[in-house]
């Protein structure tokens, strides 16, 4: 597993789902996604990343990483399922990740992150009568 | 309801989450719901993460469990039915009733009321 130490709080994703790891500066294609926007500003660090995940029907999906990282093992019983009454609501979060000094780390859900670049479901088949 | 009383719970915040309901925990191998009792009741402060208060009470509400940390906890009380009076201080729903405390009155709160109106407002975001 891949984990990002943001000041913000800790997240993860799944090593098999990483197909490489740049500098945030030699991504050049849409804005990297901030998977923990809503919990503030992107905080400064000495170097921030971009994690390129593998999308569904072959898409990349661009994470951006403002921390260090860290890939480790990780024990199954420590990946924690979302209690019903929230994994509704945050959807991109698939469980909690319990390390070995009791931190908990955010498990990012690929295919649940909505890109920048994505397009808004229907838009394509409801054009604008205008 | 109470199903146990901790110490300081280590929690996370979840992008997008309710305000009354900031986060999780892990306790006894599953993740659970962090309330945020200052949130809830517009008073006091935020809890912020990583850590909690110095106490946390799980309660357990269906086969939802929510862990709610606290400033202290004292002692369990028994009271009678006639004791308790309709709530005046507050009126929200999930303050069910209030009563005198050692001269001081106290609220009574249905905290299990915060997760079915999380679920209400949940399903209503579906609709």
């Amino acid at each position: 597993m891949v984990h990002v130490d943001d000041p913000r709080g800790k997240w993860s994703v799944s090593a098999s789902e990483v197909m490489r790891i740049m500098a945030a500066a030699e991504w050049r294609a849409a804005p990297a996604t901030d998977v923990l926007a809503s919990l503030g500003p992107v905080p400064w660090v000495r170097s921030r990343r971009v994690l390129v995940l593998r999308g569904a029907r072959g898409r990349e999906i661009a994470l951006l990483a403002a921390g260090a990282l860290e890939i480790a093992d990780v024990d199954p019983g420590s990946v924690l399922p979302l209690p019903i009454a929230l994994a509704s609501t945050v959807p991109q979060i698939s469980a909690i990740v319990v390390a070995p000094d009791a931190s908990l780390s955010l498990l990012i859900e690929p295919s649940a992150v909505i890109s920048s670049s994505d397009t808004v479901v229907g838009e394509e088949l409801c054009p604008s009568p205008s | 309801m109470v199903r146990e009383i901790g110490g300081p719970v280590t929690w996370i915040a979840l992008p997008s989450a309710n305000a009354n309901l900031p986060g999780v925990a892990a306790w006894r191998g599953r993740a659970v719901a962090v309330a945020d009792l200052a949130a809830l009741l517009g008073a006091g402060e935020r809890l912020s993460p990583p850590t909690g208060r110095f106490r946390t009470l799980y309660l357990q509400q269906g086969a939802s469990t929510l862990a709610v940390p606290v400033d202290t906890v004292r002692e369990p009380l028994t009271i009678a039915d006639g004791d308790i009076r309709p709530p005046r201080v507050r009126t929200e729903a999930f303050c069910t009733g209030e009563l005198d405390v050692e001269g001081h009155t106290t609220l009574i709160v249905d905290l299990g009321m915060i997760l079915d109106g999380h679920r209400l407002a949940v399903a209503g975001g579906l609709h």
